[in-house]
């Protein structure tokens, strides 16, 4: 697991003029008068996987809901564009939503214990998208859901289908949860946080699991996490978020070795590296939504920020392969 | 697990044996002494000891809780003085059932209305919706039942003739006529839970739908009235089933005065008729069915818990 590349050596070919699976284009999310998510773009090839990096409350697991479609209007307004396979989603009838919920895009939750019903069988659950975009009949639905849970890693499936989720471990149900966000081998894998509720040495294995179903499906997974070494270390491409924007994107790598934006080298010295006893953590915090900067909206934490910084929004630019938003790059 | 239920058994046994000394000590401490009141105003001496002997009450007051609690357990409740019935034969044979059944149409009726009107109110939550749903939940609430009772009788029973007034005709002797006599009643005596169902669904409902396992459902693509009535009202019903246990004393009170208003012949109306008569042994029973009946409830609203939720099930 040394490097992106090493993991998904499809990213290397994929060719740059291929039609994308997902297009964000100028996205934006309001909630009332706060703009939650503002003016967010990404692309993402199939096959590829993006992790969205930042701190609690910059947007990431907003983001992730609005693109399964489980932030629509009228809970909030969305203005620019998600284009996935070619359909906008933003104008998507809600039936047709339903469609691609669980069957083109599946979504992994950060709390496996909360995210499962606990008055239906593990079995029931998995077999849910099964019968809903699959049609299977029941008996189907039984051999497949054991197939499922023997691809995750669960022992004896064939036992544990009719367990509730409160007879599992924590790991356990992380691996159901994965079982159903890949019961129909979606085109979008979404992972909001998918180790973060785990013990550490279980983490690991979690993340391994979902890389390796991912690869074998040839789907694409964007990846919502706030650790950016791990983000690099596991995803093709990394898009740094910060109070509802996107202020750095590009090949994990790259981001990682040369970060260009100022929160980015601040969340990279964060990270407490074996050996070093360096930890700089950035002062402050994100503001509230009702008082965002008019401007950049880092620039009150930003050790670089200038005049300008606290006045104009800065506008992403194209720099070394990546996006990057910041009046002074370097 | 078999701690639990022998912990469960000595519980009820507890509270079986509280009851049964409570409805014994009713009699005991019931003004009036029943040798006299049997022998009549002219007695002599020794035919009052000898009755006294007789009924045993000449034995310590143990001695006559433990012959009367195995004459209860055999079915032998006396006599009733003033019909001369068999009293197990008016309580459990004749008023159980009508009580029973009043209970059981009362409480469909308030769950058929009760869940859907608080499903809409957590749904359309602050709209006139919920507005609307709440004020009739609290409405019902407040409408005292003899009051509801006899505007239903003077509406529908009198005015419109659309239901009996009064009477009743067993279910399990004439179904439909049954219904019929039962309805007004069942909708007086329900009216009073709608409210109560109708409030416990609203709030349990919005607290679930806030889960993270409704927000799963919906992203596994599960359609809105599927993840409401399945995901959602599965994990409302155990929040349900416990208020409804809680509640069944309002319910029996409510039964009582459903019963007087509407001259059904329930252990409400048994008991009732036997305090104006001041038939104390008859008060007892009802003293002694009413406290069976309510740990019946809680035994049943305890098997139900296990049913309703995995986490409680023991294997």
């Amino acid at each position: 697991m040394d490097t992106a590349v090493a993991l998904n050596p499809r990213a290397a070919d994929v060719p740059e003029s291929r039609e994308p699976l997902l297009e964000v284009s100028d996205f934006s999310l309001r909630r009332g008068q706060a703009v939650v998510l503002d003016g967010v773009n990404l692309a993402l090839q199939p096959g590829e996987t993006l992790g969205l990096i930042g701190e609690s409350g910059a947007g990431k697991s907003t983001l992730a809901m609005a693109l399964i479609g489980l932030l629509r209007a009228p809970e909030v307004q969305l203005e620019g564009s998600l284009c996935f396979r070619g359909t906008e989603l933003t104008r998507l009838r809600e039936a047709d939503y339903r469609r691609l919920r669980g069957n083109k895009i599946g979504l992994i939750f950060q709390d496996a214990t909360a995210a499962l019903n606990p008055c239906f069988t593990v079995g029931e659950q998995i077999a849910e998208p099964l019968k809903r975009h699959l049609g299977l009949s029941k008996w189907d639905r039984r051999e497949r859901a054991a197939e499922l849970m023997h691809s995750v890693g669960i022992p004896e499936p064939r036992l544990r289908l009719d367990a509730y989720p409160h007879e599992l471990s924590g790991g356990m149900q992380q691996r159901v949860m994965i079982a159903i966000a890949l019961a129909c081998n979606p085109e979008l894998l979404l992972a909001d946080e998918p180790t973060s509720a785990l013990d550490v040495t279980i983490q690991a294995q979690i993340m391994e699991l979902i890389l390796d179903r991912v690869r074998e499906l040839n789907s694409s997974a964007i990846f919502v996490l706030h650790d950016l070494a791990l983000g690099a270390q596991v995803c093709d491409r990394i898009a740094v978020m910060y109070a509802g924007q996107i202020v750095e994107e590009g090949p994990s790598e790259r981001v990682l070795a040369s970060p260009l934006h100022p929160y980015t080298r601040g969340l990279k010295s964060c990270v407490v590296e074996l050996g070093s006893r360096r930890l700089e953590p950035i002062p402050g915090q994100i503001p509230p939504l009702d008082a965002m900067p008019a401007g950049c909206r880092f620039a009150p934490r930003c050790p670089k920020a200038k005049a300008i910084c606290g006045e104009q929004r800065p506008q992403a630019e194209i720099r070394d392969g990546r996006q990057v938003a910041c009046w002074f790059i370097d | 697990m078999f701690q639990a239920a022998s912990a469960k058994l000595a519980q009820t046994l507890l509270v079986l044996l509280i009851v049964s000394a409570a409805s014994f000590a009713f009699l005991k401490l019931a003004p009036g002494d029943p040798v006299s009141i049997m022998l009549g105003s002219d007695y002599s001496k020794a035919s009052y000891d000898q009755l006294t002997h007789e009924l045993g009450l000449d034995q310590p007051v143990v001695f006559q809780y433990g012959n009367w609690l195995a004459d209860f357990v055999r079915g032998d409740w006396g006599t009733s003085y003033i019909t001369n019935q068999d009293i197990f034969e008016l309580a459990v044979m004749q008023a159980l059932p009508v009580t029973l059944t009043l209970a059981a149409l009362s409480l469909l009726i308030a769950l058929v209305i009760g869940i859907p009107t608080g499903v809409l109110a957590a749904l359309y939550r602050n709209s006139w919706v919920d507005v609307l749903a709440t004020t009739l939940a609290i409405g019902g609430n407040a409408f005292p039942s003899f009051y509801l009772g006899i505007l239903l009788i003077w509406i529908f029973g009198v005015d419109l003739g659309w239901f009996p007034a009064l009477g009743f005709v067993a279910p399990w002797e004439d179904f439909w006529q049954g219904l019929w006599h039962l309805t007004l009643p069942a909708i007086t005596l329900g009216a009073w839970y709608v409210g109560l169902i109708a409030r416990i669904t609203r709030s349990s409902l919005l607290e679930v739908l806030g889960q993270p396992y409704i927000q799963a459902a919906r992203a596994r693509g599960e359609p809105g009235w599927r993840v409401v009535w399945v995901h959602g009202m599965r994990n409302v019903l155990m929040p349900l089933v416990t208020v409804i246990g809680l509640q069944l004393g309002g319910m029996l009170r409510g039964a009582v005065m459903t019963e007087v208003v509407f001259a059904l012949p329930g252990l409400g109306m048994m008991v009732t008729t036997a305090v104006l008569n001041r038939e104390y042994i008859v008060v007892q029973a009802g003293i002694m069915l009413t406290g069976l009946l309510f740990v019946a409830v809680n035994l049943a609203v305890d098997q139900t818990y296990q049913f309703l939720d995995p986490r409680l099930r023991r294997r």
